[in-house]
């Protein structure tokens, strides 16, 4: 983090199109010099919000604050914000020299000084000596490069992605999210990325908000959300999981989680409190673990049978039928001892185990 | 913490609002309030002394003062809200009591007057920007506002004009039933009925026939089909009442079938026994509906053409492959499968044919006769003696709404109803080509048709060389000498000139105005759009006569007076273009993604910025193409100019209708050909060097 990152706040801002809510008071903090990555189905606001932190949009309601200015009012000519688009919007008729120095130009530039910036940012992103070719004369992942340094060449407060690597092949994918995540964190800007793919998500951020409807469902560093998804459809949304209904058994020191076969002491530290009744759980496909049928009761324990098997290569995944519904897992391909409606157990570690927090009700 | 509640001052520089105030006090002090008696094209020096604001009014003097005091005010930056508030009240009170001012006193504004009067403006708009309209952008406010100011005075005023004219009677008394007695009055049910009958039948004509020649455009498989390439140049180069012209050279009672059956047929004829009085008489069959009809089949099945010929290239084959797979025959296919995917096309070709008929005023000039329609009774309402505007306006009002109902059902009803989607995606060469029986019949049709068309263009080009058509065929320069070597000052010369300055002025203006409009359209939401929407409406759907009432009525008297002007002719021909420019704009920039703008705007680019370095140079062929077109059009247009051409401003179309009036066909086809000659070069020229350019650098846009 540089001396010059900013810290983005996001208060009670609100944004409809007519009668569509597509923000509903939202109050974010982004930290100085991270990467927040926003993450949810399509349509939830995601891309709204990044339109409205560079003011390309007004808000409805709310302020913004870059650090201890309220920019609100302030039009996205002057907010010092830059942007990669995810159709990259790189000037056609421009090359990629003029591309890039486009705001330095404006800004009166002294125009050795723009080459010579221009030479730089693009040194940062592996694209020193393409300044004379046109957008149409480069690959889509290079377009991407240059968007990439065009954003950053006037070194702005903030940096905003809407999913800028969605119009690339799966390949490259991997390897220009590394890049991003280390010009990144080189500069120092604070940045919102929005993305669909929530590996992405989980490998390029510092923190990942997940949002629904147009409103925050949870934010947190990815390990947080990951292992402690606070409602049903964040542990849906980040990784696989088995979301499954649980009870909440007995009294005092002698409670138990029930689901299925399966009874788990509670713990100090489980986020159930005082709660009774039904609860939900979140079982991560890894740490369910098969074995042939055993008819004991000691551990926690499921039993079911094998209705689809599918082979991926390094594995295999099952789909087993339970009492508690149909669940989800994989098992190594060198094992492949289990065949399609076999009888098996399935064996959990308590501490593996996800309690849900949010009201199940709900 | 540092806490700005408030939106900081506008970008407007103070320089900016310093000129827009300067101008305005120059103005006031230099240049002619009221309107001179003649003109700005012949006065004295002391005219034009009388004419300033200080001599004509005293009380005017409080404008210069006021804004004398309001330049350090420029500086002043308090708050937006102040300042803003400031900036769009003063001047847009100044602009409201003037404007007042003139209408109440019926006196005509001047060029000073006119001046200042854009100068508030742009005042007001750094006002409402300042106050966060358009969310703070002065140059998009101000766009924003000279485009409403623009509409407002020469499409809603006008057309308000000719309401005014039917509703109030001579005296300014309200009298509602003046519209009722003069519609209900005699031969208007019939004039409404002749139009009507036109219009239904040619769309159904051009429908048919634009269908048949998509169909053999894009699907058959001779090459004779590229001869209706044509089709893309012709009704863009020929004057509108040259078609009617043409068939009078050929149907005409002069013409060469008269002549032909004469020959034959007529007493004495080849074929009439010596003594009997023969079986046929020359007639003028060609005058009336019959005429008029072929005349706009003519000219306007290449418009219904297009339409169909796009929609029917956009159909993805695959469909009709399909059908073809489930052992349809291709007759079955083109029934159940091609035709209802680009029915929405032919009802669009059926409704443009109607408005075009309807609003067509050329043809029924020349070859009504008896049959009158609505566009030409109202200008013979007006023309001559007569004079009655309010009929006039009643008609006008009549055909406004006709083409206007035509025009929503085409918007609301087709707008929504496309099967077809446009993918961009090339499909392969392969088409699905047309039954054998029916690609045999179209040939023979097109065939047939072309003859027809050569045959009209070639009779007026000859006609232009002959000495009396009809009865003297020697050939003969007199037509072309009369009008091209007698001097600047007479024949054809001034007119021809009056054309071309006109219209070159008015291409550039009128794409200014319709990228503008296209550019709030597609990229703009605001409280108030529905003005510039409506407008727009209005802007293509007016039919050419309409307007020319409407300007007639609303720019003849105080206080705007512009009848006899060039001004005028080039307002108007500007008007009668704009659509070009419009759906060029809006079909350019809907391909222009608007992330390349934001992207701009992010780079700490204004709005004029962006627009200049990032709009402009991607428009640049569509800028270039709607001039073109503008300019052609302004040259061709007759149905709104006529109303308002005087001996000084007469113009190429204008003079030679009055030529064929007063029945000098051989040197009006003389004139025509080449009015269509020159189109026909220019055309050519502007295709060659933009197709040039397109290949000196390919521009995608994302
Ligand atoms: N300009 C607009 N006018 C009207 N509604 C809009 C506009 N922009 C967005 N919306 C609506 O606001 C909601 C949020 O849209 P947004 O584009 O922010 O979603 P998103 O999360 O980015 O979706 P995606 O993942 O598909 O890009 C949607 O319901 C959308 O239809
Ligand atoms: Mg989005």
């Amino acid at each position: 983090m540089s001396d010059a990152s900013i810290k983005i706040v996001l208060n009670n801002v609100s944004k409809h199109f007519g009668k569509v809510r597509a923000l509903d008071a939202v109050d974010i903090a982004f930290a100085p010099g991270t990467l927040t990555t926003l993450l949810g189905p399509s349509g939830c606001g995601k891309t709204t919000l990044l339109r409205l932190v560079s003011g390309l949009e007004p808000v409805s309601s709310g302020e913004i604050w870059f650090g201890d200015e309220n920019v609100t009012n302030l039009s996205a000519t002057r907010r010092d914000v830059g942007m990669v688009f995810q159709s990259y919007a790189l000037f056609p008729h421009m090359t990629v020299e003029q591309n890039v120095g486009y705001g330095l130009r404006i800004l009166r530039t002294k125009p050795d000084d723009i080459s010579k910036r221009v030479q730089e940012v693009l040194e940062m992103v592996a694209m020193d000596g393409f300044q004379r070719r046109y957008p149409d004369e480069l690959s889509g992942g290079q377009q991407q490069r240059v968007a990439v340094a065009r954003a950053m060449v006037l070194r702005p407060k903030v940096l905003l992605f809407d999913e800028p690597l969605s119009n690339i092949d799966s390949k490259l994918r991997r390897s220009m999210r590394d890049d991003i995540r280390r010009l990144q964190q080189a500069s120092g800007i604070t940045s919102i990325y929005v993305t669909h793919d929530q590996a992405e998500a989980l490998a390029v951020s510092d923190e990942i908000i997940i949002m629904r409807n147009g409103s925050i469902e949870q934010q947190g560093p990815p390990q947080a959300l990951y292992h402690r998804p606070r409602t049903t459809f964040v542990a849906n949304f980040i990784g696989e999981s088995n979301v499954v209904d649980a009870e909440l058994t007995g009294e005092g020191t002698h409670r138990q989680i029930v689901f299925g076969d399966a009874r788990v002491d509670v713990t100090a530290g489980m986020p159930i409190a005082d709660r009774k009744g039904p609860i939900k759980l979140s079982l991560r496909p890894e740490v369910l673990e098969i074995r042939p049928f055993e008819n004991t009761s000691s551990s926690p324990m499921l039993h079911g049978v094998i209705v689809q098997r599918a082979y991926m290569g390094p594995v295999i995944e099952y789909t087993i039928k339970t009492r508690i519904g149909a669940l989800f897992t994989r098992g190594p391909a060198s094992a492949s001892q289990f065949k399609e409606s076999d009888e098996i157990s399935i064996h959990i570690q308590p501490e593996n185990i996800i309690i849900i927090p949010e009201n199940s009700k709900a | 913490m540092k806490i700005q509640t408030q939106r900081q001052p506008g970008e407007t520089s103070p320089w900016a609002v310093l000129s827009w105030l300067l101008i305005a006090i120059t103005a006031y002090w230099l240049l002619p309030w009221t309107a001179l008696e003649y003109g700005l094209g012949d006065f004295t020096a002391e005219e034009w002394v009388d004419a300033l604001g200080w001599k004509q009014v005293r009380s005017t003097l409080v404008l210069p003062i006021l804004l004398t005091l309001m330049i350090p005010l420029a500086w002043l930056r308090i708050s937006a809200k102040i300042s803003g508030g400031l900036w769009a009240v003063v001047p847009g009170l100044a602009l409201g009591a003037l404007l007042i001012g003139f209408t109440a006193t019926e006196t005509s504004m001047g060029l000073g007057a006119t001046v200042i009067a854009i100068c508030l403006a742009a005042l007001f708009a750094v006002g409402m920007a300042e106050l966060g309209f358009q969310r703070g952008d002065t140059f998009i406010a101000g766009a924003v506002i000279f485009v409403i100011f623009m509409v407002s005075v020469f499409i809603f005023f006008p057309v308000g004009e000719i309401f005014n004219n039917v509703l109030f009677d001579k005296a300014g008394i309200f009298s509602p039933f003046q519209f009722f007695r003069i519609i209900t009055s005699f031969g208007v049910g019939r004039v409404i009925g002749n139009t009507l009958v036109l219009a239904f039948s040619v769309g159904l004509a051009t429908t048919l026939f634009g269908l048949a020649f998509a169909l053999y455009a894009v699907r058959a498989t001779t090459r004779i089909r590229y001869l209706i390439k044509v089709f893309y140049i012709l009704p863009i180069i020929t004057p509108p009442f040259v078609v009617g012209m043409s068939l009078i050279l050929i149907f005409g009672r002069a013409g060469m079938i008269n002549d032909g059956l004469m020959y034959l047929l007529g007493p004495a004829g080849l074929l009439i026994p010596e003594g009997s009085p023969g079986l046929f008489e020359r007639s003028g069959y060609i005058y009336g509906f019959l005429g008029i009809f072929l005349a706009q089949t003519l000219s306007l099945t290449p418009i219904s053409y297009m339409v169909i010929s796009g929609m029917l290239a956009s159909v993805n084959p695959a469909m009709e492959e399909a059908s073809l797979t489930m052992r349809a025959s291709r007759w079955a296919t083109m029934w159940h499968v091609t035709l209802p995917l680009i029915r929405p096309g032919i009802a669009n070709a059926f409704l443009l044919g109607m408005i075009s008929s309807a609003a067509d005023f050329g043809n029924p000039l020349v070859l009504g006769g008896e049959y009158d329609v609505l566009s030409t009774e109202i200008y013979f309402s007006i023309a001559g003696a007569q004079l009655d505007f309010a009929r006039a306006a009643a008609l006008g009002i009549i055909l406004l709404v006709l083409s206007l109902s035509i025009f929503y059902i085409q918007n609301k009803w087709i707008g929504k109803k496309s099967y077809v989607t446009v993918t961009g995606v090339e499909t392969a060469g392969n088409v699905t080509p047309l039954p054998r029986g029916l690609q045999r019949g179209l040939t023979l049709f097109v065939v047939i048709w072309f003859f027809l068309v050569g045959l009209l263009y070639f009779s007026i080009f000859l006609g232009g060389f002959v000495k009396q058509w009809g009865a003297d065929y020697t050939l003969t320069l007199s037509h072309h000498l009369e009008l091209w070597s007698k001097g600047l000052e007479s024949g054809a010369w001034p007119s021809f000139l009056n054309s071309m300055s006109y219209a070159l002025l008015a291409a550039p203006l009128t794409t200014l105005v319709g990228v503008l409009i296209a550019y709030i359209l597609t990229r703009k939401t605001f409280y108030g759009r529905g003005i510039i929407d409506f407008g727009t409406v209005l802007i293509f759907a007016i039919p050419g006569t309409v307007i020319g009432v409407a300007y007639i009525l609303a720019f003849n008297t105080a206080p705007i007076e512009l009848t006899g002007t060039a001004a005028i002719l080039i307002i108007t021909m500007a008007i009668r273009a704009m659509p070009v420019g419009i759906r060029g704009g809006m079909s350019a920039l809907s391909q222009i993604s608007t992330s390349l703008e934001e992207a701009s705007l992010l780079q700490r680019a204004g709005s004029l910025r962006t627009i200049r370095s990032v709009l402009l140079p991607l428009l640049k062929s569509t800028i270039v193409s709607s001039m073109a077109y503008s300019f052609i059009r302004s040259m061709t247009t007759v149905s709104a100019v006529i109303f308002l051409a005087t001996a000084g401003t007469d113009v190429a179309t204008t003079y030679i209708l009055s030529r064929v009036e007063s029945g000098d066909t051989g040197v009006a086809v003389a004139y025509g050909s080449v009015l269509i000659f020159t189109m026909l070069v220019f055309t050519l020229l502007v295709q060659f060097t933009m197709g040039r350019a397109r290949t000196d650098k390919q521009v995608k846009t994302i």
